[in-house]
């Protein structure tokens, strides 16, 4: 069984903090809290913390490169404990590791950094905050390793003594949908309220409002499915897989000849007769005309917003926005159907 | 207010325990024959339709029925069997009393491929994603009719012919089937008698309404209640055993997963737990029918708190909360959840994930049952017989479909509980 373990300057025994903006390093054989693994580490890689976090693109090039020469069949990070830039790099690099065919084990606190940073790619072990919780997390962290090495599936978190990864697998109950329903009601109102799925919703702050409206540039984005007529960048009815763009030079408003939408999650024939319902165009050519909107980003953003996973629709917001700043937007006019 | 005590609902079971074509539709010894023939021919003369093929498959077979559009339980009224399905199929009149023969372990389900005859995307809301019941392989005991012996009805619908009317007849004949296929017990004394009873209940045992989420939006994509579609439904109680006895059918064929066949009104779980529990640790205080997909917020606000306000009128101290299909619905269930709470009156929701998310979520929505996630990939199966047409409603060669989502087996995530999938985390 072949390792690899990513540590920090810190532990690779570089420096302290004076090394932090160390360079990614290879050092032959097991470093540090790699010698406590008790595994046959034959190499270990390291990058300052500082380093990765200003450099972020070089260092993981460097590293995966090294892991392409190495092959090894499992590659251990960390533990980082809950040391933040430490535990972003060991988690960023585990993620691309693991997307590489590399599996890849951490150990850090539940609220680093890095368990955001590995994105379920990596297998991630809670440890205690601090470093004093070494001689607990190696061996846990070396287990995993050793099963995964080997190819073995693992079962599910609570039992294996790893972080959810953000699936949500299905599996059969003992009971149906409706018993388990009517114990959880007569449970909640004898007052032990317990539930099967836990929301997570992202808080999103409002940015502050635009000063004055009529030097701002505008732009139109949707998730109302509007395409032009025929669908000619085939964008999906449900499930969609991109966004898309089109140009809005010369057009005064959406026409039906030319326009409509192919979103399947609902009526779309109020919309599709007439499609600045879905984006209003021609409102807003008009408040640029009479002058209370600066001017209007001649660029239209449009996806399908249907049964699309939210890791999906987060990374369409991400790359919209991206644009959109590079395009000095200061205002969206977001349409939701 | 308490439901006022009906005469109760008696159900005689005759199990089936195997399905064979033979020259007679008979039930002997437990082995439900069907004259496939006549069967067939029986459709002549409905409008809209070409024909009707039939084909019996068992459990364990290597055989795949796809482009499912309901599955309904043979059953019938055994003192008027004109009255089976009142609305739907037979003469109207009140369903939940009386007596019904039902055969268990046995489904009738209807099969069509509107795509290949329609253009469907005509309609302003229509069918998305594909019907799946497979009878052995990895996807085996996903829909709940991998497990019961089932009569398939294969219809082909005349393109000429306006698309309403060809389903409005598939409807039909697939309730007719089903009750013919139980009326071959009419002169047979009852088995398994059981009276369904909803007695006035003393003490202070919780009283828990269940609110039934249904969805109606036009041809294809309609739940009927005594046969009419529930378009514009405002909220309306409804005793649990009228819905179990008949009187709600379905015509939605959206989303195969997430959806409610008939079969799961006549057999629902959740409505057979809650009278069974009744007078024990409970007090069933009634079935409100409430609609999904409403267009607009005022029109889900508006529809949440009737719901909520007819549970309280009802009396109910809590709540089981269910939904038909996601996403859009969603939104209904956790409105009519909210309202509820309000109200003072507890409750629990039944929900389908996808890849882990809901698509709206209020902070009283504290008491979740996962039905599954809808997007979980089901490996890939072959088999070696396909029934219901040579390509799925989205394309797909019916043999090679390749891995699909859960969510492609029909009435697998049923948010009415019927099922046991749940989603952990991984």
């Amino acid at each position: 069984m072949k390792v690899a373990h990513y540590v920090n300057q810190f532990f690779a025994g570089l420096g302290g903090e004076d090394a932090a903006g160390t360079g990614p390093v290879r050092l032959d054989g097991a470093v540090g809290p790699g010698k406590g693994l008790g595994l046959d580490v034959a190499v270990t890689l390291a990058a300052g913390d500082d380093y990765f976090g200003e450099h972020e693109e070089d260092a993981l090039a460097q590293l995966l490169r090294w892991l392409d020469e190495e092959q090894p069949e499992v590659l251990i990070c960390g533990p980082s404990f809950g040391s933040g830039r430490y535990g972003y790099a060991c988690g960023s690099f585990a993620r691309e590791a693991a997307r590489r065919g590399v599996p890849a084990v951490c150990g850090m606190h539940p609220e680093s950094p890095g368990v955001l940073a590995a994105e379920g790619a990596a297998y991630i072990v809670p440890t205690d905050v601090k470093v004093t919780g070494m001689r607990d997390a190696l061996p846990r962290m070396a287990a995993l390793a050793r099963r995964l090495a080997a190819g073995e599936t693992l079962g599910p978190p609570d039992q294996e003594g790893y972080l959810p990864r953000g699936l949500r697998r299905n599996e059969i109950a003992e009971l149906t949908g409706a018993q388990r329903a009517v114990d959880l009601l007569l449970a909640k109102l004898a007052g032990d309220v317990r539930t099967e799925v836990t929301a997570a919703f992202d808080d999103v702050p409002p940015p502050p409002p635009v000063v004055d409206m009529t030097t701002a540039t505008v732009a139109l984005v949707t998730e109302s499915g509007l395409v032009p007529r025929g669908n000619p960048d085939r964008l999906e009815s449900n499930r969609a897989h991109a966004w898309l763009s089109y140009s809005l030079e010369g057009l005064d408003g959406f026409e039906v000849a030319d326009w409509e939408s192919v979103h399947g999650g609902y009526d779309t024939s109020v919309a599709n007769a007439d499609p600045d319902r879905l984006v209003p165009l021609d409102v807003v050519r008009h408040l640029v005309a009479e002058g209370s909107i600066g001017s209007l980003h001649e660029t239209l953003y449009t996806t399908t917003g249907n049964s699309t996973p939210v890791a999906t629709a987060a990374k369409f917001g991400q790359e919209i926005a991206q644009r959109l700043r590079d395009a000095g937007v200061q205002a969206v006019i977001l349409t939701g159907t | 207010m308490a439901v006022a005590p009906a005469p109760p609902l008696e159900l005689a079971t005759f199990a089936v325990r195997d399905v064979a074509a033979g020259t007679e539709t008979e039930l002997h010894d437990g082995v439900l024959t069907v004259d496939v023939p006549a069967l067939e021919a029986s459709v002549a003369g409905e409008p809209g339709l070409i024909g009707m093929t039939v084909h019996v498959v068992r459990p364990g077979e290597p055989v795949r029925v796809l482009n499912v559009l309901d599955a309904v339980e043979p059953a019938v009224k055994t003192d008027e069997p004109g009255t089976t399905f009142p609305g739907a199929l037979g003469a109207l009149s009140v369903a939940g009393a009386g007596r019904t023969h039902r055969l268990d372990g046995a489904a009738v389900l209807a099969t069509a491929d509107f795509f290949s005859a329609y253009d469907v995307t005509t309609l302003g809301v229509y069918p998305d994603g594909d019907s799946f019941v497979d009878m052995a392989g990895p996807a085996a005991g996903l829909a709940y009719w991998s497990a019961t012996h089932n009569v398939v009805l294969s219809f082909t619908c005349d393109s000429e012919a306006p698309l309403a009317e060809a389903d409005a007849s598939i409807r039909r004949t697939t309730l007719r089937v089903a009750r013919d296929l139980a009326a071959t017990t009419l002169a047979a004394p009852p088995e398994h008698l059981k009276s369904l009873d909803l007695p006035a209940v003393p003490g202070d045992l919780p009283r828990v309404c269940v609110i039934l989420q249904v969805a109606s939006e036009g041809p294809l994509v309609d739940t009927y209640l005594y046969g009419r579609a529930l378009r514009g439904l405002v909220p309306t109680l409804l005793d649990p055993r009228e819905v179990l006895d008949g009187a709600l059918t379905a015509g939605q064929y959206d989303w195969a997963g997430v959806r409610d066949p008939t079969y799961f009104f006549q057999r629902s779980s959740l409505l057979r737990e809650l009278l069974r529990r009744h007078g024990a640790d409970l007090c069933f205080c009634g079935v409100i029918l409430t609609l999904a997909y409403l267009p607009s917020a005022v029109d889900k606000e508006r529809s949440a708190l009737m719901a909520a306000k007819l549970a309280r009128q009802a009396g109910a101290d809590a709540a089981v909360l269910t939904t038909f299909q996601s996403g859009n619905s969603h939104t209904d269930t956790v409105l009519t959840c909210r309202a509820c709470e309000r109200m003072g009156i507890r409750t629990v929701l039944l929900l389908a994930e996808t890849n882990g998310g809901l698509t709206d979520h209020v902070p009283e929505a504290d008491c979740i049952v996962s039905v599954g996630n809808e997007e979980e990939l089901v490996p890939e199966w072959r088999p070696e017989r396909v029934v219901g047409g040579e390509r799925t409603w989205t394309g797909r060669p019916a043999r090679d479909a390749g891995p699909v989502p859960a969510v492609t087996y029909l009435g697998s995530l049923c948010q009415m509980g019927d099922m046991r999938m749940r989603a952990v985390s991984w």
